[in-house]
């Protein structure tokens, strides 16, 4: 009965004052879900989340925030834009302060353009578009992950450094945004370094059901290149670097973040000379070793290892989101916002974070490098780009 | 040369893939005048029939670690027992029915199919090591092919002579073509309807079958989506070809891959992106000069 006189005053409040009632309410601090518990989404939103709510449950066993113990509200969007929408406002309407959305730009963005429009902040799970953010959203809208472009500019730099890599073939799959952004990246970064070559690109599609018209241009090739740039994802990824190498070409595969993981590995026996960035290791092997330790947490909440380094983002989100209202003193938006964007170099468990009023996404970022040598994936390196990839780069 | 050979062999055997996709889909509108739109499901079923349901990242690979001899057979036998599942539990049903509302059923199924899958084995695609031998290359007359290629070709080529030699020779084939050709008077003359159609949908589902496990084995991935884009090239072809005729769905399969290739290869890197627009552009052209397909079918003309 004491909850429905609560909710009976909360709703004359905002009858009253036309405010989000909940949201005025001091006495909690609520972080909403409007992510995808069904469908398509569900299998790349639970993992993130899992992660998210280690790090709520860490805050909440060192005293919460502000005092407060952090109070959680799930809404479903079944992996539908319409009903992303629906969900955004489920969770508003359930008092959250912050609103975590779909992993995927085009499923977050209606639960995070609702939560704009009540003015409050809302996190991707792990969108790597600038798009999810201020350019697609509005100024209240982040992204936990790193920009794909930075992918494809830290593989293109990194090899071209480090394995003195020097003629590049460039093959994206027209698939995404992803996909391109990766490629984008990549076409930013090659142009400075000295003497680099692009001596072929040619394009797929994921669903494709063979690339061996794109196999044949590359064989065709005076020289094997020294490494083919691979913009694509899951699941045509599996299929071409498949295919590439059962035609016997060798040169050093690189990728986006998108194919981390072993889990397809077996698809493709004994594969080598295959590189990905990864903001933190699956495999035991983090330099950091609280990496390490927090995948042994993930093991303990979830039952199994984390599967793909996009695991991490939903941790950093929490933990960033959370620093800047103890920072703030309050979980008022545009003060989160506000102390958020004085992050420079934010020290979190998966390397540095910056946001600024121009851009709420990493255009620079440190990242591991995993090669799979004999089908086996471990880290080799570590690399930051030189530079960060300015937004008029990265919004063509 | 070797690599206008290269390109060749790469127009085969994606045209191979289309070829017996569209023959799949030509066996059960012969027989019963029905666009089987689930043909790309069964695909995706025969081959998460390998795995273990399991929403786990990893494939939980039960039946795929049998060996070539037996995994060939079962797949098979895993296509062709859902399709004639299917025909008894759903299409037996609209047998009177109109044309379009057997089509909705087979969407409706096509949608059953996949979501029973996305329950059982999560929308994650699955990676599974089918057949590792063929993914090596060999030489073939200076061209480095990989082995799966070959086999593809071979296989399809193997595939389409002995349906042939079936339909032509044996009874049941004498039969399917009859009822293919007017179902009506081929009952009137004491053809098993019931018999005649299961038939058509076991090697239809075979062919499915098949075709999941040459997918399978290219791309080492079992999607629930897998099946969808082959399954739209082949309807396409089944068209083109002249609804209803088993040979026109063949060529028309070929021609189509040969297209698909040809543009892969030919258009400016600008241009490429939009490969499949050439091909369906090329498509429309073909159905203006001969709306009734390369090769119609005669069962399909107009009975005056």
């Amino acid at each position: 009965m004491k909850n429905w006189s609560k909710l009976t005053t909360a709703l004359v409040v905002a009858a009253v004052t036309g405010a989000p009632a909940w949201a005025a309410d001091d006495d909690r601090i609520v972080v909403g879900f409007a992510t995808a518990e069904s469908g398509f989404m569900q299998a790349y939103d639970k993992p993130a989340q899992d992660a998210a709510m280690i790090r709520i449950g860490e805050i909440n066993a060192a005293g919460g925030l502000l005092g407060k113990q952090i109070e959680v509200v799930n809404a479903d969007t079944k992996t539908d834009r319409a009903e992303g929408a629906k969900a955004g406002l489920s969770v508003i309407d359930a008092g959250a302060d912050l609103v975590v959305v779909s992993c995927d730009y085009d499923f977050g963005s209606p639960a995070a353009l609702t939560a704009e429009s009540s003015g409050l902040v809302s996190f991707f799970l792990c969108a790597e578009s600038i798009k999810a953010g201020i350019q697609g959203v509005g100024p209240h809208s982040f992204s936990a992950s790193v920009l794909a472009a930075v992918q494809g500019a830290t593989m293109a730099q990194w090899s071209y450094e480090k394995k003195e890599a020097r003629s590049y073939y460039r093959l994206l799959d027209t698939w995404t945004e992803y996909n391109k952004g990766i490629c984008d990246g990549f076409d930013w970064m090659l142009p400075q370094l000295a003497d680099a070559t692009l001596v072929g690109e040619d394009t797929f599609k994921n669903e494709d059901a063979s690339i061996a018209a794109q196999i044949t241009r590359i064989k065709s090739l005076p020289e094997e290149p020294d490494a083919i740039m691979l913009c694509t994802m899951m699941p045509g990824a599996v299929s071409a670097i498949k295919q590439i190498r059962a035609a016997g070409i060798n040169s050093m595969i690189l990728n986006g973040s998108a194919v981390d993981g072993s889990y397809w590995l077996s698809a493709v026996p004994d594969l080598s000379n295959f590189y990905v960035p990864v903001q933190g290791s699956i495999y035991g092997d983090d330099p950091n070793g609280d990496v390490t330790a927090f995948n042994a947490k993930y093991v303990e909440a979830t039952g199994g290892d984390p599967s793909t380094q996009y695991v991490y983002p939903g941790y950093v989100l929490i933990d960033v989101w959370a620093k800047a209202v103890e920072r703030a003193g309050t979980t008022d938006a545009d003060a989160v916002v506000a102390e958020l964007e004085k992050m420079v170099d934010e020290p979190t468990l998966f390397g540095p974070r910056t946001f600024n009023s121009e851009i709420h996404h990493q255009n620079k970022a440190r990242y591991l490098i995993v090669e799979t040598n004999a089908g086996t994936p471990a880290v080799v390196d570590e690399w930051t780009i030189s530079e960060p990839i300015p937004v008029d780069a990265l919004m063509k | 040369m070797t690599a206008i050979l290269q390109t060749v062999f790469d127009a085969l055997s994606l045209g191979s893939l289309y070829a017996l996709g569209a023959l799949g889909i030509a066996l059960i509108f012969g027989v019963m005048r029905l666009v089987n739109f689930a043909h790309g499901d069964v695909i995706a079923f025969s081959i998460f029939a390998l795995l273990w349901p399991s929403t786990d990242v990893v494939a939980a690979v039960v039946a795929g670690n049998l060996p070539w001899f037996l995994l060939i057979p079962f797949v098979l036998a895993m296509g062709a027992g859902l399709s004639v599942l299917a025909e008894i539990v759903v299409f037996r049903r609209f047998r009177n029915a109109s044309p379009a509302t057997m089509m909705i059923a087979s969407f409706a199924l096509g949608f059953v199919i996949r979501y029973f899958l996305l329950m059982l084995f999560s929308s994650r695609p699955k990676s599974i090591s089918l057949l590792p031998a063929l993914s090596q290359p060999v030489e073939v007359l200076g061209a480095r092919i990989p082995l799966l290629q070959l086999i593809t070709i071979l296989t399809t080529i193997a595939i389409l002579f002995g349906l042939t030699a079936f339909l032509k020779r044996s009874r049941f084939g004498l039969e399917m073509r009859a009822a293919a050709e007017n179902f009506t008077m081929a009952r009137v003359l004491g053809v098993r309807a019931n018999r005649v159609i299961m038939g058509a949908f076991a090697l239809s589902g075979a062919l499915a079958a098949a075709i999941a496990l040459i997918l399978g084995s290219q791309t080492g991935t079992a999607d629930i989506q897998m099946g969808t884009n082959v399954m739209l090239m082949a309807f396409i072809a089944t068209v083109i070809g002249g609804l209803g005729s088993l040979p026109g769905a063949v060529i028309a399969g070929f021609l189509l891959g040969a297209a698909s290739v040809a543009m892969q290869v030919s258009l400016s890197i600008d241009a490429r992106p939009f490969r499949d627009a050439f091909v369906y552009g090329a498509v429309i052209l073909v159905l203006i000069f001969r709306p009734q397909g390369l090769l119609a079918g005669r069962g399909t003309k107009e009975r005056v």
